[in-house]
């Protein structure tokens, strides 16, 4: 039994560390926009396909998925970031509105990726990201679990220096504290809140990359819950803060692989029961204001 | 006040009525009439809660499957008969909707999501395989021996009409126009002496007591389903599509939405599901830029008062 | 009737996030009385309206309406007992009609057989009863505000700088109004920062300074009081 503990605690803290780099993304477009990416989990699931395509027909190592989540970021967040964010952010409810029409993107997403990858489920080789297993205390994860844990310290790390070392972050920050006040002081808060947007999609590709590994495969109906989970991760954590998102995957993280290991049949409640638990107990304060007044 | 008065309710109950009284005697396809009422009748009962208080509830399925289930559990070990088990069904789902009752308090995004969850732990509950003793596990539930096809068609109609009577109640009533002002602007409402939190209360049991009697009449119908036929999200997703492009907030914008579309999915959508899915996701969001109220704010915009 | 003022504050604190807002505030109104609410930006003038409306709930002291502890209501029951108030920035019920706005007051709020028109005529919203209330002016919506909550029949208003933006003449024919409401034996509190105006309506101001109850009584001697003048060029 402490044997399985150690594993579930030390899978649970890889996990969630993984777990932290799906949300942060939309962590980052909420702060900055107040518009929630509901096709989030669809990004992701897109990140997913490029490492697996080009892992399959190109003989690539899955890893130069990562550039190519930047890339497909920049070319599909600028277009649709000037087509849509600063519409609805005039409309009477940008955040409901937002809601619903990236809700209707996932869908289109969802759709083509079906046309383009087929409904299957799609796994890759475990060993393109390394054969082996690495161990911490007697307990042995496989490689990609740790190229995976690291890519996302490195990512969520490389946010952070972002926000706290250069301007362009620095305007962010700015944004997320008073849209208004920061045009009022001459950012262009259009251009800045277009990097975000493309920062957010980039880091949810990215860490679909990943997700044929950690999830075992990757098909175009895992979007949905996938955002489900990241609205859990970040609502745990708190709102802008990308260490708060790392505080969030680790609780989801834990509390998954402790599900797993002791209460299998169960574990796919964890983040559905979180979600719902840290709404009705701390509804406020999380992920900004979240109560109406009335 | 603009008094429209019962009159427009009474008309669209009546003609709705008729139609699907008639409908089947023209047209044999019975089971397509009853799948169609039925997602008229969800996209009404999500009507009744988004377009009159603002609420969207994503997990709007959750009091569908629970409605199933109850229903069904009820044939299974009661000797009720089977109308009192549809009717069970309907306080099932408003048993669980109390419960979920603090999610009202969540704005916006906050409470849809939440309320796509709890329908997902619902789903995973009653899948269960370690409940199959109770739920059947991923096997669902079989209650064939009171299947009826005339009698749950009968039923589901008479659900679409109570639907659509509470649609134009909200309509039409000093209790609907509280309900606008609410959604308007909910710290004005309450100056103005409305009750917000027991109005709103009230819009939402309702709107979850349909979903319970359609998904227990829903069930009646099938007589042997998986857990997943009655919880899949997809229902959640089409009653929201289905209003949106109908228009919420009015009576008959839903009715038209959930038609329409609904015949366009029966015609292309199961042979060729993503072309639908596409379709509907284009659909959102053209909407969403462009035509917030949905088709029936064209004829608005054309002076048209639409019901 | 017994002594009892119609509302009565002892001791009524709140604070955001431990940061006291509004510290032992203790007043009393009488019906017919119109009592000015002023003070610094910041100082809990709009604070002390929200505790009072119900909009928000004190952290300490009571307050009392017509004798009874009603701290804790929910604003519709306030609104129902006779508490109402206007907004500093206005808050109608944007797209519906201008006599809707009045309608669902006069409805829910506990006053029924209340006549739209007649609340509209004291508005001097009459000639806009159809249109929808979000195409009014900044202006014509605080006094639909205003007509919102006469339509509920209300014993105390609580009035939220009704007259920033008016020119002299509105402000003239807004005093005229207030004080006949008064006379009609509603208490109001107005909170202001145009003192002339104050001048004209009130015989007795509260002034608030950083939260705390710095002076209570004509403008006049407010103006020549240390405190007050200190928080006024201090704050």
């Amino acid at each position: 039994m402490v044997g399985l503990l150690e594993y579930a605690v030390i899978g649970g803290i890889l996990y969630g560390l993984f777990f932290s780099l799906i949300g942060i993304g939309l962590n980052l477009i909420f702060g900055v926009m107040r518009i929630i990416n509901l096709a989030h989990g669809q990004f992701i699931m897109l990140g997913g396909f490029g490492a697996y395509l080009l892992s399959r027909d190109l003989g690539l190592n899955p890893l130069f998925g990562i550039p190519l989540a930047i890339a497909g970021a920049i070319v599909i967040g600028y277009p649709l970031y000037y087509a849509v964010v600063p519409r609805l952010q005039k409309s009477h409810d940008p955040e409901m509105l937002s809601f619903i029409l990236f809700f209707g993107i996932a869908q289109i997403i969802e759709a083509l990726a079906v046309f383009g990858f087929g409904a299957d489920q799609r796994s890759l080789p475990g060993d393109a990201l390394g054969a082996g297993n690495l161990g911490v205390l007697g307990q042995e994860f496989p490689d990609s679990w740790w190229v995976a844990v690291l890519v996302s310290v490195l990512a969520i790390g490389g946010l952070y220096g972002y926000f706290a070392r250069t301007k362009l972050g620095y305007a962010t920050r700015a944004i997320m504290a008073d849209r208004d006040e920061a045009r009022a002081t001459g950012i262009n808060v259009d251009r800045v809140s277009a990097i975000a947007f493309v920062m957010g999609l980039a880091l949810a590709g990215a860490a679909g990359v990943f997700v044929p590994y950690l999830l075992g495969s990757v098909s175009p109906d895992i979007g949905t819950g996938l955002t489900t989970t990241s609205f859990a991760i970040i609502i745990i954590g708190s709102l802008g803060n990308p260490l708060g998102t790392v505080v969030g995957g680790l609780v989801f993280g834990l509390g998954t692989m402790l599900m797993q290991t002791f209460y299998a049949s169960w574990s796919n409640l964890v983040p559905y029961v979180l979600l719902v638990v840290i709404v009705l107990i701390r509804p406020s304060g999380l992920l900004g204001k979240a109560v109406r007044h009335a | 006040m603009r008094d429209r008065g019962a009159w427009p309710g009474i008309v669209v109950v009546v003609l709705l009525a008729v139609v699907f009284l008639i409908l089947p005697h023209v047209y044999g396809n019975q089971s397509l009439l009853f799948q169609m009422m039925t997602f008229v009748v969800l996209t009404q009962g999500l009507n009744l809660l988004y377009g009159f208080t603002g609420y969207l509830p994503f997990g709007y399925v959750g009091f569908f499957g629970a409605g199933a289930y109850a229903t069904s559990l009820l044939v299974l070990h009661t000797d009720l008969p089977v109308i009192a088990c549809v009717i069970g069904g309907g306080i099932g789902s408003i048993v669980i909707a109390i419960i979920l009752g603090p999610l009202l308090r969540l704005s916006g995004a906050y409470f849809s999501i939440a309320n796509l969850a709890a329908s997902q732990i619902m789903f995973f509950v009653v899948s269960n395989g370690n409940l199959s003793k109770i739920t059947g596990g991923p096997y669902g539930l079989k209650i064939d021996r009171v299947y009826a096809p005339e009698a749950s068609y009968l039923t589901m109609l008479a659900i679409l009409l109570l639907a659509t009577g509470l649609a134009a109640y909200f309509r039409a009533s000093r209790f609907g126009l509280g309900l606008r002002a609410m959604t308007q602007d909910p710290v004005s409402a309450a100056m103005a002496g409305i009750d917000v939190v027991r109005q709103r209360v009230l819009v939402w049991l309702a709107s979850a007591g349909i979903a319970g009697l359609a998904g227990g009449t829903y069930a009646w119908n099938l007589s042997v389903f998986y857990p997943d036929a009655v919880f899949t999200l997809q229902i959640s997703v089409f009653a929201i599509v289905f209003a949106l492009f109908g228009g919420v907030g009015t009576v008959i914008g839903p009715i038209i939405g959930a038609a329409s579309l609904y015949l366009l999915y029966n015609g292309i959508g199961i042979s060729f599901p993503q072309g639908f899915e596409l379709l509907y996701g284009a659909l959102i969001v053209l909407l969403v830029l462009f035509l917030p109220n949905g088709v029936s704010s064209l004829l608005t915009r054309r002076g048209v008062r639409v019901f | 009737m017994s002594s009892e003022p119609l509302l009565r504050l002892d001791g009524v604190g709140k604070a955001f996030g431990g940061n006291i807002v509004l510290n032992r505030l203790s007043f009393s109104v009488e019906p017919g009385e119109i009592v000015g609410l002023v003070g610094p930006n910041g100082s809990g003038k709009t604070t002390a309206i929200n505790l009072i409306s119900g909009v928000h709930r004190a952290d300490a002291g009571t307050i009392r309406f017509q004798g009874r502890p009603v701290q804790g209501l929910a604003p519709f029951r306030l609104a129902h007992l006779g508490i109402n108030r206007t907004f500093q920035v206005p808050k109608p019920f944007r797209e519906m009609g201008v006599r809707e706005n009045i309608e669902v007051a006069a409805h829910f709020g506990g006053a029924r057989g209340m006549d739209a028109d007649a609340v509209l005529a004291e508005i001097d919203l009459a000639g806009h009863a159809a249109i929808m209330a979000g195409g009014l002016t900044v202006n014509q919506q605080k006094m639909l505000d205003l007509g919102r909550a006469l339509a509920t029949d209300p014993k105390l208003l609580l009035i939220d700088e009704i007259g920033a933006g008016l020119n002299p003449s509105e402000l003239g024919a807004i005093a005229n109004l207030l004080q006949r409401l008064a006379q009609r034996g509603i208490a109001l509190i107005v909170v202001e920062h145009l003192l002339d105006f104050l001048n004209r309506i009130t015989n007795r101001v509260i002034v608030l300074g950083a939260g705390r109850m710095l002076f209570e009584g004509t403008l006049k001697a407010a103006s020549e009081n240390p405190d007050v003048v200190a928080a006024f060029i201090g704050g």
